[in-house]
């Protein structure tokens, strides 16, 4: 089991925070209507200075008492979300559905195990001094491949940045599980698959609507 | 091109890990494990006190003990104005040479907050084990947001045998916002110098773990003790050179001390039928006499009473029948004797428990064995 260094967890703790502050924050902004970079930027600015401050006057200091840090898949996500409203394209997915799909069954897995409903010691094996990295690394290769043919390419950009933060630092926590997702994000892909499973089912290409009966 | 040299720096990083890791097929073994041959085992109380209360901290609670080299012992308990308690600290004190030391903080939440990073909201149920050249690992309870069942562990350290204590982290325990996981029982010494931490979790379902540490107090894996969702608190024993039990806290109907046998360094543990003496949900202690033999502490109490005012004492030979051999503790039916800790220091048996959540008690006993020993 290799942890990281308690006092980059700290920092990490801090930085994550801000990003998903800000991309929250813009997320809810941008509602009424596309948001002007210079209101992007100073609200950006706004939670990095909040995190700045010391003990108890930094947001992490509250939000690490209950949730701990976000996952590192989380922090990317929420940066790709920054940069899109940057870019004034907040709508595009961020996460597609087959991503979505691997995350909420990953982390359902995960969390009937972590409350005991079974006994795989699915969390342990996030701590494998050899399984989870050589998985860390194969699944970073598969997002090379990914954004090399420019499949879903952010989204694997923001997955491969969570990757290496892990097999560089062993950010967040020093288990890969906590690096992929965290319980706000299973909640997100989770609903990603229950809009999917909803969605009316549209005319496939090449059928023809039937002519209304007179 | 930069992905490729991120993805190569990742292989490299990862390749100088497996190059420093140690050779995981064989796990470490037990430190004093002597076949049990306790003949005519005998316990003679030598003497009973408390330890000196904090001031301003009328409830007390949950104290564990931690051998020294030297002769010498720690106690560690909460104190505050009473259990979850904003005012709550983790107080220590020191034996040697027959008496304790004062009393002295040595966590509170503001510290803990301190040293994490992030705010604590509720200490308690400190746990410690001291290394051979005199470092102590305080491993404490820190809730986050919601009681008990929001509670993370943290691991503290002391150089200087006890005096002060540095926070080193937080034990990443659970995906679940890293909550609801305990320490309550005594550690297992290794004989490579490392140690097994005994935690449990508790939201709903509970259940038992073990966390094995290397000798400088980094941990090394995890393990899920049994498949039984009502079970907390486990007291690990080794048994044998290839056996090791845990006892514990049983919260199901079945209201018997549980257990769980590993015949393979603890990586892995069955669920084997509970021992013949009643647990209404109630903390336990057990150690593994030097000289052979077993002693294990219990609450006993009227079916469904869930009582704690009568504390046990059981011996065994083999940890696998016992039998009563005195209480050390009876009062009225609603006094509390509970949540001991024991160890041995030379021939003497030291037992601290909860006095009445006011005190902590504490009881020595004379070691003999051989029938009609003086």
């Amino acid at each position: 089991m290799t942890l990281p260094e308690p006092a980059l967890q700290v920092f990490y703790a801090r930085a994550a925070w801000a990003v998903v502050l800000a991309a929250v924050a813009a997320s809810l902004a941008a509602r009424r209507g596309r948001l002007p970079r210079p209101a992007l930027a100073a609200l950006a600015l706004a939670c990095a200075l909040a995190q700045a401050l010391p003990g108890a006057w930094a947001p992490s200091h509250w939000l690490g008492l209950a949730f701990q840090a976000p996952a590192a898949f989380t922090t990317a996500l929420a940066a790709l979300a920054l940069g899109r409203h940057w870019l004034g394209r907040p709508r595009n997915a961020l996460l597609p559905l087959p991503l979505a799909t691997a995350l909420a069954l990953a982390g359902a897995w995960l969390y009937l195990d972590a409350s005991g409903w079974v006994a795989h010691g699915a969390y342990y094996l996030g701590f494998s001094p050899f399984s989870a990295p050589l998985s860390a690394l194969l699944l970073g290769a598969v997002c090379v491949l990914c954004i090399a043919r420019g499949s879903a390419a952010a989204t694997a950009g923001a997955l491969f940045a969570a990757l290496v933060l892990f097999m560089l630092l062993r950010l967040p926590t020093g288990n890969l599980w906590d690096a992929l997702l965290d319980p706000f994000l299973w909640a997100w892909a989770v609903l990603v698959c229950a809009k999917a499973a909803r969605a009316p089912v549209r005319a496939r290409p090449g059928t023809r609507p039937s002519p209304e009966s007179p | 091109m930069l992905l490729a040299l991120l993805l190569a720096g990742s292989l490299a990083a990862e390749y100088a890990r497996w190059g420093r890791a140690a050779a995981p097929s064989v796990p470490a073994r037990l430190a004093h494990v002597q076949p049990a041959a306790a003949p005519q085992l005998q316990l003679v109380r030598q003497s009973a006190s408390r330890l000196d209360a904090p001031p301003g901290a009328p409830s007390a609670h949950a104290s564990a003990l931690a051998t020294l080299p030297g002769d010498q012992m720690l106690a560690f308990w909460f104190a505050g104005s009473r259990e979850s308690a904003p005012d709550v600290r983790i107080y220590s004190s020191r034996w040697a040479d027959g008496q304790w030391g004062p009393t002295r903080p040595v966590a509170s939440r503001a510290s803990l907050g301190e040293g994490l990073g992030f705010a604590v909201r509720r200490i308690g149920n400190p746990t410690a084990w001291a290394a051979p050249d005199g470092t102590v690992h305080l491993f404490v309870v820190a809730t986050g947001l919601g009681g008990w069942a929001a509670s993370r562990v943290v691991h503290l350290v002391s150089a200087d045998r006890g005096d002060s204590f540095q926070v080193r982290r937080v034990l990443p325990m659970s995906p679940l916002f890293n909550t609801s996981v305990m320490v309550r029982t005594t550690p297992v010494g290794l004989s490579d110098g490392g140690w097994w931490l005994p935690l449990y979790f508790e939201l709903g379902n509970r259940y038992p773990l073990l966390m094995s540490f290397d000798a400088a107090g980094d941990p090394r894996w995890i393990a899920r003790i049994g498949e039984r969702t009502s079970l907390m608190q486990p007291a690990v024993i080794a048994v044998s050179p290839t056996e090791v039990r845990a006892w514990m806290r049983d919260a199901s109907e079945e209201r018997r001390i549980q257990q769980a046998v590993s015949h393979d360094g603890g990586l892995s543990w069955v669920d084997v039928p509970p021992l013949d003496l009643v647990n209404d949900n109630t903390s336990v202690a057990a150690l593994k006499l030097r000289e052979g033999g077993f002693v294990l502490l219990h609450n006993i109490g009227p079916e469904g009473s869930a009582a704690r005012n009568v504390l046990r004492l059981s011996v065994s030979d083999d940890a696998r029948n016992w039998k009563h051999a005195f209480d050390i503790a009876a009062g009225e039916p609603l006094d509390e004797y509970s949540y001991p800790g024991v160890q041995q220091l030379g021939d003497e048996l030291h037992v601290t428990f909860t006095d009445r959540r006011r005190t902590i008690a504490h009881h020595v006993y004379r070691i003999r064995y051989g029938e009609g020993a003086p």
